[in-house]
Order: C-alpha cells, then structure tokens, then sequence
C-alpha cells in the first residue's frame, strides 16, 4: 500500500495508473509527512505522473506538514514544465510555506534561472519577504537578480518590499488527507464520539462526530429489525461505496455493524447538500457560473461511476444526493481577486459538488418505496432497475437536476411523491423550463430527458457542452 | 395424559414407521427402490450427526420397568385428515414467520425437536434474544438448548409449570413427540395471535403402554389438541367490529362512510374514488397506494400489480400493502391476506379502521 509514493517516485507510471484506477485508493492521501502523491512527483520531476495526477482530480495546492506545495518543490528542483503545468491548472504562484518561502525563493537560491523568468513572468512576487525578512532578489545571484527586477519592474510591479505576514490563522491551507482514513472499513462504533443529532428522516439519523480527529457524519440506516441476513448484505454491499480516486465522489469511509445498528460514516460537509444550497438558506450564493461549475462536477462524478463495472447499483442521482465541499487546495489564495478586505469567505470557487455515495439505497432498505421519485426517469418509476438502461435513467435524472440549478426551484414542489410518481410514470407530468432560461440550458435539458431512453447522451457526451458552456460565459 | 418415559414414544415410532417404510419399499419397483434407498441413506448421512436416535436399537429400549408408562400416538390418527390440516397450518405459520431469515420447515417432527427452529420463532414472536449456541450437534447440547428455550417460552406464555409439564417437556420435544410438540405450537399459535384460523376439535389417539404385573397393558387416551376457537375466543379480545357486527348493524354504515371519507380526502389526490368499501380494496392497489400517499412515497409499479388478474397477484397485493403498514409501525394487521382477498368486510373494516386511526389527524 505506502509504496504508491516509490512508485511515483521512482516514475513507474504503469503501476500508478493500476493504482489510481482502484477506487478505494485515495490519490489526495499524503505519506507520513503529509508529501502528496503530486508533491513526490513533482519533486522527482515525473511529468507523465503529474500530467495523471492532475487529471484525476489531484489537489493542486495542498500542502504537505512544511506547507510547500506541489510548485515548491518542482521549483527548486528545477523541473520547468512540471512547474508551468502546475500554473496552467491554477497553481498558487505566490504560495508561502512555514519558513515564508514562496516557490520563487528556491528557484533563485538554487539558480533555477529559467524557472524563475518564467514564475515572474506568471505573476510571482519578486518583492516578498520571508519570516526573515528576505526577498527572491536577495536569495538570488547578482546577474539574475538584475534580469527578474528588470523584468518585475517591466511588469508594472511595486518594488517595495511587501513585508511577511503569517496568514496561516486563516486556515485557507489544505494538507494532504489523512491517509487513515482510506484504510479503515470496518469501524468499531465506540471510536465515533457522536455530538450531535443532524437530522432524522425517513431513511436514518445522521449525527456529527469525530473519528480520529477528522470530522465525520454517521447515518444510522433506519431498518425495521437488523436481521443476520440483512447484516450480511449490508457488509457486502458498502465496501464499493469507498470510491476514494474520484474527486468528485464522496466515499463513505467505512461502516459499522454494531449489531442491532447498520452506521455509513462519510466526512463532515459543512455546506451539507446541493439541495440545502440552492433551495435552503445557507448564506451562500451561487451564480450562474458557481452553478455551472456544479453541473459539470456532477456529470464528471456520474461518468466516473457509470465506468464502474459492475456499476453501483440502486444510487438515485437527486440534488439531495450531491453534496458541497469547500476545498480551499483548489483556488488561488493570493489571485487579486481574493485579495479583498473578507474575500476568503466570499469565494466560490472553491466549491465542489460531490456525489455521496453515502445516499446509496442499500438492498434492504425501505424497499417498495421511492422518497424522490421526482427525480426519476418514468421508465425507473416504473420497472425494475434490472430492465431498463440505468444509465440512461441517470441521465433523466441529471436533466431534472439542471433544470434545479437553473430554476433554483424544488421539481413538483407543491405535490407528494405519491401524486408525482403516478403523474410523471403514467400521466406524461414534466418540469416545465421557464422562458427566459438561457437557449443553451433549455436545449441540453431537452436532450438529457428524452422520451426514448436509448436517445438520451451520455456523461462523456455531456461533459464537453457544460465545458464549452462554461467557456462562453 | 400420562408423562411418557424419556424417549419411549419416539423409538417405537421410529421402529414402526422405519418398517412401515421398509416393507413399503421392497414392493415398488427396483429402480424406485434404488432411488429411495439413495435418498435415505443421503439423508441419514446428513442427519445422523445431530439426530439423537439411531434407528437399530435393541430390544432393551422396549423394556419397562414395573408401573412405569410410554405412551404414542396411534398410526391412524397421524393420517387424519383435520390433523393433517393442523400441522400444515401450522408449519406455514412458522415459515411465515421466518421466512426472512430464510428459514424453511418442512417436517414437524423433524425439524422442531431440536431446539433451533424454536428459538428463531420465539425470538421473531415475542422480540427478544435467546442466548444459546447456535448450532449443537450433541445430544446433551441439543437438551440444553432446548431448555433454555423452552424456560423462555415459558416464562412468556406465563404458563404454571404444572400446566405445561403435563403438555410438553424437554425431553418430550427432544424425542420428537408429536403430541408435545402440537400442543407446543398451538399455545404459541393462540398466545400470539397467529394470524391463522386453527381447525377446530383436532383430537388424536394416544396408545398409552403400562406395565403391570409383568404384564404389558394398554389403553387408548383421546387426547384433545385444540378445542373450539369459541371456547379460546375469550382470550382474544373482541374489538370493536365484532360488537359492531353483532350489535349495531345499523351503526356499520356510519362508519362505512366516515372511512370512506377519508380514504377518498388521499386517494383523489391521484383521480381516484371510493364508492364502495366491500369490494373496491380487496384486490390490494388502493391499500399500497394509500400507504405511499400517508406515508410520503412512491410505490415503484413493479413492486406491485397495478391491475391484478389472479388471486396470487391480489394477494401478493394485499400481503405487500400489510408490509408497508408494518414498516410504518403500525400492528401487523389481524386479518390474513387472503380474508381480504375474499372480500370480508369485517377484515377490510379492520384494516382501514387501523389506518384511519393513525392518519386522521393528518392534514
């Protein structure tokens, strides 16, 4: 298991590959000093593996326990186009770590002269202080020192010495994950401190805890009576919902049977779920853009899991169902724009919409009865998942959640799922798209819930319009 | 009823019925025979491990000590048509029960003596635990399970031990006494209200063997299994639709309206209309409709059949509603499914009366 970081860095690229595509391995994880799979790749200049990485979703700003990121390292390593793949996809260019280093200190101390052009040209500060009151110009040699001042100043940038400031109080570093959690299923429920009810529904109870320091919710599956044959299925059934290599999947760390209760832990997500954010008051606002980011997150994770084979079965795809990570390793910290006075809680972009799989319908659970049937393709109200194209069913589902995010309206809010059910599977009921929705919006929803199954695009096909969409606006 | 000797009853059963098969056997035709003689043999194999008694025993288990008591139950009464019907009932009953554990019995003898099958059943009835092994394999292992879980039983029916020991004992179980063990499953069946309608007046013939004198002496006992279920009727409770149909005939169509009232407040949410209660909810699809409705979900139309044909599929209906009423926590319903089926109205009243006191007050 650990010596995924020799093989990255060593560079056996056809190993790493096997390894990413086991779902329950986690490529965010981080070795004992918190070194991410990208930071060791980055570090031993292993281009192939970074480009792999960063494709699969790694996060290009976490920090391993000095706070370096992935571009510190390839900085100072002198690994040039490891550090302008790491720009291109959103790199924090004047990232400090726990000496307040940024990348460009260590590619002058280390006369990384081509580097450090290259840094200064993308906007890296030459005038930065480190905790010792240091700038790149004073680590650097005197020749190019004079080169990278010229072309600062060339730049429009103040030369003025901007003085070090510790911002690490404002908690927007991301370290690697603990990569415990992606190696314990089976959890004994005495290691849970569970503080607090969260909700109660139909399904379960969720409650707030710890479990080794990280912050996690439990659901507690609301079965009738926990019978051995319902254990046993319940022990085969969850170990493929830790899907840990997607980063638009959210894994459910492990489970625990304590007899007579069936828990699905997941980590905590302060925003809770799509649905909360757009139909609830949360305090966040979600743009047009926020939105389209979303869907394209979602349609990414639906992708993902319809590669599956066999897939997961019995996952209903409802903006319930999706859930919101703030996952500050995406974004930019010291981009201009989030430099306003409180900007850092103003962020968008750093949301992500995750799909839980912890809201997988577990074979026994509240069988013979649908809560979201809104969400679902007349086809699934009507047959067995055994006789239809699932993925197609999915597909519907995914129209109704557009239709949501473009709307920001509840699908048949003023019905009971009783009347919807009947109405969507044998009456023709459909979510109507108001006017004034964007051309592009109204005619990808159209597409995606066709009224023949077999006419519906699927996720790869989907992806590039949100892409192109996403572009355009 | 006179205590049989521990295992006395059995072995000479299992010695007649052992010859009956034997003597039976020889006169079919060969190939029949082989096939036979596999199919014992394969199953002897199987059970002999866990089943206390051999089949060749000497005559020494035949002795009996001076004054000393076995008793059996006749050959010919085994065949009756009424017991017959009993023990039928009643092994669907326990399969029923626990059909979710996936259990399956198939032989009343065979499968209860040993403890196991009680266990599960008592554990499902009466929701507790019984803390025993879960498999034994030895005679000694078996008794003393089958004691734990009778005491449990016991303790439940709160029987006097001078009540019970008369009808059924451990060893008596243990020695796949027939007689014990129907009385056994009767008093469970009545205690818990299984929902089935026993027959009534099930009698059986007992040889009782004693030895006096030196001599063998036997007498035939009639030994009653269930009398009538109006004697038994007290110790149900008679609930408000007996004394309705009894009493105030005159009353029923008051309620009859006042259900229909508030099944029709749920039901024309999706177009429909109950004119008639007698005939309109016996084929199940307004009862799983209505659950989904009252309880806030959609019924995915292939859990169930939306416009039912046979009777297997009305009562596959009806059944199917009767879960989801327990899921939401109601009582499982006293009517079978197949009373409402057949359209008795007082088992259809029983059940929507049920809901109705749940769900009146929702808006």
């Amino acid at each position: 298991m650990d010596d995924i970081f020799t093989q990255v860095r060593e560079g056996n690229a056809f190993h790493v590959r096997v390894w990413l595509d086991n779902t329950e391995n986690d490529l965010n994880q981080g070795d004992d000093h918190r070194f991410s799979l990208l930071h060791w790749a980055s570090r031993e200049g292993r281009t192939n593996i970074v480009d792999m990485l960063i494709q699969r979703g790694a996060r290009i700003n976490a920090t391993n326990m000095g706070d370096d990121t992935a571009l510190h390292l390839a900085a100072s390593h002198g690994h040039r186009d490891i550090v302008l793949m790491l720009l291109h996809n959103k790199a924090n260019i004047n990232a400090i770590n726990e000496h307040g280093n940024t990348p460009l200190h260590y590619s002058c101390f280390w006369s990384q002269d081509i580097i450090s052009e290259d840094l200064v040209n993308n906007g890296a500060l030459v005038s930065m202080c480190n905790k010792f009151g240091e700038t790149p110009l004073d680590k650097a040699k005197p020749r190019m020192a004079k080169i990278l001042k010229d072309r600062a100043v060339a730049l429009g940038q103040d030369l003025n010495r901007i003085p070090f400031k510790d911002r690490s109080w404002l908690g927007y570093k991301t370290r690697s994950r603990d990569a415990t959690l992606s190696r314990n299923a089976g959890i004994d429920i005495s290691q849970l401190a569970l503080t607090q009810q969260i909700s109660n529904t139909h399904s379960g109870s969720v409650w707030r805890g710890t479990w080794q320091g990280n912050d996690i919710v439990a659901k507690i599956l609301k079965v009738q009576e926990v019978t051995s044959r319902i254990a046993r299925d319940f022990m085969e059934e969850f170990p493929r919902l830790r899907i840990f290599n997607h980063p638009n999947i959210l894994p459910v760390l492990g489970a625990c049977n304590d007899p007579q209760n069936l828990i699905v832990i997941s980590q905590f997500m302060p925003f809770g779920s799509l649905y909360n954010v757009l139909h609830e008051e949360t305090g966040l606002v979600i743009d047009q853009n926020q939105a389209l980011r979303f869907s394209l997150d979602v349609a990414r994770g639906m992708e993902f899991l319809h590669t599956l084979e066999p897939m997961v079965p019995n996952f209903y795809l409802t903006s319930r169902h999706v859930l919101i990570d703030e996952d500050l390793a995406k974004i930019n910290i010291d981009d201009p724009k989030y430099m306003r006075e409180g900007a850092v809680n103003g962020i968008d972009e750093d949301l992500t919409a995750r799909i839980n799989m912890a809201d997988y319908k577990f074979s026994f659970h509240e069988r013979g009865k649908l809560y979201a049937p809104a969400w679902l393709a007349p086809e699934a109200l009507q047959r067995k998942p055994s006789e239809i194209n699932v993925r197609a069913a999915d597909m519907w589902s995914f129209a109704i959640l557009l239709w949501e995010l473009a709307t920001r309206e509840v699908p048949f809010a003023d019905m009971s799922p009783m009347e919807i059910g009947m109405k969507v599977a044998l009456e023709g009921l459909r979510v109507q798209i108001p006017l004034g929705t964007s051309q592009h919006t109204t005619r990808l929803v159209k597409i995606c819930m066709n009224e023949e199954p077999g006419k519906r695009p699927r996720f790869d096909m989907v992806i590039p319009i949100l892409e192109k969409m996403k572009l355009s606006s | 009823m006179a205590s049989p000797g521990p295992s006395g009853t059995l072995k000479k059963q299992k010695e007649d019925s052992f010859l009956g098969e034997f003597i039976g056997t020889i006169t079919r035709k060969k190939k029949q025979k082989e096939v036979v003689d596999l199919q014992e043999e394969g199953k002897n194999a199987i059970e002999s491990p866990s089943s206390p008694t051999s089949p060749d025993m000497g005559p020494e288990a035949f002795m009996l000590e001076e004054n000393e008591e076995r008793s059996m139950i006749e050959p010919g009464s085994r065949e009756d048509a009424k017991v017959k019907e009993l023990i039928m009932m009643l092994l669907d009953w326990i399969n029923d029960e626990l059909a979710e554990q996936r259990i399956i019995v198939k032989d009343i003898e065979e499968d209860i003596f040993d403890g196991q099958i009680l266990q599960k059943l008592i554990e499902k009835l009466a929701r507790v635990r019984v803390e025993v092994p879960e498999v034994t394999q030895s005679e000694i292992g078996q008794k003393q399970k089958l004691r734990i879980v009778l005491d449990t039983i016991n303790r439940i029916l709160n029987l006097t031990p001078t009540w019970n020991q008369q009808k059924w004992t451990v060893d008596s179980i243990h020695s796949k006494n027939l007689v014990a063990i129907l009385h056994l499953l009767v008093t469970l069946a009545r205690h818990f209200r299984a929902p089935i309608r026993l027959p009534e007046n099930v009698a059986v013939s007992v040889v009782v063997v004693q030895k006096r004198d030196g001599l063998l002496q036997t007498r035939r006992v009639i030994e009653e299994i269930t009398g009538t279920n109006d004697d038994i009727g007290a110790r149900f409770e008679r609930d408000a639709f007996d004394t309705l149909f009894d009493h105030a005939p005159d009353k029923l169509n008051v309620v009859k309206r006042s259900l229909i009232g508030f099944v029709n407040k749920w039901l024309n949410k999706v177009n429909l209309e109950v004119t008639d209660l007698d005939n309109q909810f016996h084929d199940g699809v307004y009862l799983v409709l209505l659950m989904g409705l009252l309880e806030g979900y959609f019924v995915p139309l292939h859990c169930f059949h939306l416009t039912p044909t046979s009777f297997e599929q009305k009562v596959h209906n009806v059944s199917f509603a009767f879960e989801l009423m327990v899921d939401a926590g109601l009582p499982q319903p006293k009517a079978r499914p197949e009373d409402v089926v057949n359209l008795d109205l007082k088992s259809t009243l029983r059940v929507l009366y049920n809901l109705f006191t749940k769900y009146k007050a929702l808006p």
